[in-house]
């Protein structure tokens, strides 16, 4: 069978293509459109896909969306009633946004793609979140936890997957939390108050975090209260989400909290106002995670299993995830490398092959590369046009020159074979650099990544030896897979280490397999013989504000605009001619 | 002619503020709509161009951003909602929209050359009623100077790759420009239609609906809530 699967409209647009039950691509909108967190209709990655595999649309089984429009469309309506009169203002706006496209999704993929109705199915958000997270998972049973915003109602949702003997799969969702109780929505509130982006920049709160000391979980506890059954509540009275989409906060969560941060300032973390931010984001992070843990104890506590799949956007906070592998019982905690709304796509089309269509359950490959590949021919071609320095090498002289560049302390913008789905670089298309000391992650933030100092800076290490540098405890190198988990850097290492050691001491590891990125492991230990140290610093190939990159010439013009040393595409090397490797090799 | 309207737009310090945010917000965007021109197109020489002119668009949003930044401390706090009149002093590029990855070459030349026309035509006009304030008057005349680069080069290089039918190309943008801001003025007036019919529409039908919701959210409880076997069928959209 051939399945589309398709998320679109809301934040991070993408399509995947499943045949016979196993993935054949996916990708996101923002990496072919190049508009970060692109929400429009995913076309040019349902184009990429279906060219990708060899489908023409008429030969697709099915097309099925994410989410249903309609019952998301009867959440927005419901709410407006529910805040009449205060919604007049957002009510104009949100009818526009709902009738003008997103409720007639079956209509639009019918005229797009040419494909009867009835072929054009619709999981539950959530839904697509869990399968997201448990079809791709290495697990035959496991207990199912998925949290983000909101989907259609939910907001949260608990069950349970298996695999069963016969070769078919089941998912059962038990229980939900509905809007506009929210675990994300809480998140999102104080990433709003902290002056960043929300559904982009919780990452960042997540940061701040680190830098603050949770003075303040009493007050945030005032917001979100536990219910009787083990749920959670939020007081309304602190929040204007669900009310307007113009803020998220209430006159009475400033009285609380104070003035909000300005978007514009820098936060200085040397001021007082500085360390009340950071106080305000440790203390939301603390009390996002106790919730968390609570709800995932129950879980095992319910479903005795030891394997527990994470879905939704909430799961890319690795220090909640590694908090619940550690907290909560569970032996294993599996983590998608998407996902948040863009790794609907595939759930909702492995959802509809194993539960609607009832095929046979297939491995899916443990790997997060489905999107286009990269061409050293093509980075080859642009970069002598502009009379670049360009070396192409067999495999091992590449990676020793590499490595060689790398321990020199050069930066290497590393793009190789298919590109990551989801919001992780993890090795084709990453910036790489010597993790050694903190100047280097300055320079990374003030040079290359155009970025907060108070950012931090990812590890990669070859998982065999991710031990001797990292605590990972039982079930984190499955979590450091997919650099899903945030884990303690051991003592001893953390001046060797220090461009990726948090100011807390924390890193969020990368712990790789040779299998899932044979030349990125290879470089490691090439490094490693170079340096002692097999670990690199490794952080997404974009600048600040712009999508990862995908084709070569998209990693050649953020070469030419940012301090990176060294460009990779394949086979080929490009040597910036004003960086100091240059004038090394010239000698 | 319409400088003093402009002096009393920017006398404002709130407004001033808002206005240099916005315009960076344009140049950054600019930026990578050019950026993506050197992405695509497959003239070697018209890459290099798009690049530097990227990079330029890029630091002047950079620029804006910082001199706002510098304004904002000055600003006394208010919630109050304001008239920043964005589409009587609009940015760079204005409202134009680009889907670049439409655009041949030499349209996307003619394009920039009549952005880089009209906001230079602006920016002068700005930096003029900005006299009172050196360090914004300082941050216009900078990117004057890079935007006299940008028209030139695009004009000369739209010669270069259509030497025949430049000035064609040239007067089809003017139109294209002509034809954009109607339909975004049409668009504005219905837009406007709209949400007052939908306002109209919210107290004249919604309050007893709004009477049951309200009710209805009452008599729910927080919590879990059991999810019904209805769930499974995919083949609904609510």
């Amino acid at each position: 069978m051939k399945i589309l699967g398709i998320s679109a409209h809301y934040h991070d647009s993408a399509a995947a293509l499943v045949v016979d039950g196993v993935p054949v691509c996916a990708v996101q909108e923002e990496r072919l459109s190049r508009r970060k967190n692109d929400a429009a209709f995913p076309l040019a990655a349902i184009e990429w896909c279906l060219e990708r595999g060899g489908v023409e649309p008429a030969a697709l089984d099915a097309v099925v969306f994410y989410e249903r429009p309609m019952l998301k469309f009867d959440r927005i309506l419901t709410c407006a009633l529910r805040a009449f009169p205060q919604s007049w203002r957002s009510f104009p706006h949100a009818m526009r946004s709902s009738l003008g496209e997103k409720v007639w999704v079956r209509g639009i993929i019918s005229s797009y793609l040419d494909v009867p109705a009835k072929k054009i199915l619709f999981t539950r958000h959530h839904q697509s979140h869990a399968a997201a997270a448990f079809l791709t998972a290495p697990t035959r049973r496991a207990a199912i936890l998925t949290t983000d915003g909101v989907g259609e109602w939910a907001t949260l949702t608990v069950g349970r997957g298996e695999r069963h003997d016969d070769g078919s799969a089941a998912i059962t969702l038990l229980r939900e939390i509905r809007y506009p109780h929210s675990l994300g929505m809480l998140y999102s509130t104080f990433t709003a108050y902290l002056g960043f982006s929300v559904n982009e920049d919780e990452y960042k709160v997540m940061g701040l975090a680190a830098y603050g000391r949770p003075t303040m979980v009493d007050k945030v506890r005032r917001l979100i209260r536990s219910t009787p059954d083990g749920a959670f509540a939020l007081d309304l009275d602190y929040f204007d989400f669900h009310t307007t989409a113009a803020r998220s906060f209430s006159s009475r969560f400033v009285d609380v909290f104070g003035p909000p941060r300005n978007r514009y300032e820098s936060i200085d973390l040397d001021t007082d106002e500085g360390q009340r931010f950071a106080d305000c984001a440790a203390s939301v992070q603390r009390v996002l995670e106790d919730t968390l843990i609570g709800i995932a104890r129950m879980l095992h506590a319910e479903t005795g299993l030891s394997d527990l799949c994470l879905g939704g956007g909430v799961a890319l906070n690795g220090v909640a995830n590694a908090r619940v592998l550690a907290e909560a019982g569970f032996e294993r905690v599996f983590v998608p490398p998407a996902p948040g709304d863009a790794g609907c796509a595939l759930g909702a089309a492995l959802y509809a092959d194993r539960i609607h269509f009832r095929n046979p359950d297939r491995e899916v490959p443990d790997h997060p590369f489905w999107g286009p590949d990269v061409s050293g021919t093509e980075l080859a071609r642009v970069a002598q046009e502009d009379g670049q320095r360009v070396d192409r090498f067999d495999d091992d002289a590449l990676i020793d020159g590499i490595a060689d560049d790398l321990a020199s302390g050069g930066v290497v913008g590393w793009m190789d074979g298919a590109l990551e789905l989801g919001p992780r670089a993890l090795g084709h298309r990453s910036i790489l650099a010597s993790p050694a000391s903190r100047e280097m992650r300055d320079r990374l933030n003030r040079d290359i990544k155009f970025r907060d100092e108070f950012r931090p800076f990812a590890p990669v290490v070859p998982s065999p030896v991710a031990d001797r540098y990292f605590e990972l405890p039982p079930g984190g190198a499955r979590l450091a897979r997919f650099m899903s988990g945030v884990f303690n850097v051991r003592p001893e290492w953390r001046e060797r280490l220090g461009a990726i050691t948090h100011v807390d001491g924390t890193a969020r590891v990368q712990a790789l397999d040779r299998e899932m990125a044979p030349r990125l492991y290879a470089l490691l230990e090439a490094y490693g013989r170079r340096t002692g140290v097999p670990v690199l610093l490794n952080t997404s190939f974009n600048l600040s504000g712009e999508p990862i990159v995908n084709r070569a010439v998209e990693g050649y013009s953020t070469f030419l605009r940012c301090g990176i040393d060294v460009l990779v595409a394949g086979d080929t090397r490009v040597l910036k001619r004003t960086s100091v490797l240059a004038s090394r090799v010239e000698s | 002619m319409l400088a003093p309207l402009h002096r009393w737009i920017w006398r404002d310090d709130e407004r001033r503020v808002h206005k240099l945010i916005r315009f960076g917000e344009t140049e950054t965007d600019g930026g990578r709509d050019i950026l993506r021109a050197a992405e695509v197109t497959t003239d070697p020489l018209l890459r290099r161009l798009y690049l530097v002119h990227a990079i330029d668009e890029l630091r002047h949003g950079m620029l804006f951003r910082r001199r706002a930044a510098s304004l904002l401390p000055s600003l006394r706090a208010s919630t109050k909602r304001r008239f920043y009149a964005d589409w009587i002093a609009p940015g760079g590029h204005g409202a134009d929209d680009l889907e670049v990855g439409d655009e041949t070459d030499d349209s996307m030349l003619a394009f920039l050359h009549l952005s880089e026309k009209a906001a230079a035509s602006r920016f002068t006009v700005y930096r003029d009623v900005l006299a009172d304030d050196g360090p914004t008057c300082a941050v216009f005349d900078e990117i004057l100077h890079d935007e006299t680069f940008h028209m030139n080069y695009t004009l000369v290089q739209l010669a270069r790759v259509s030497p025949q039918h430049h000035k064609r190309r040239l007067w089809r943008a003017r139109l294209s420009r002509l034809w954009k801001a109607y339909l975004r003025v049409a668009m504005a007036i219905a837009s406007v239609l709209g949400g007052l019919l939908l306002i109209v529409q919210y107290f004249v039908l919604l309050p007893p609906f709004a009477w049951l919701a309200k009710r209805a959210a009452r008599r729910e409880t927080a919590g879990w809530v059991a999810i019904s076997s209805d769930h499974d069928s995919i083949t609904r959209q609510y």
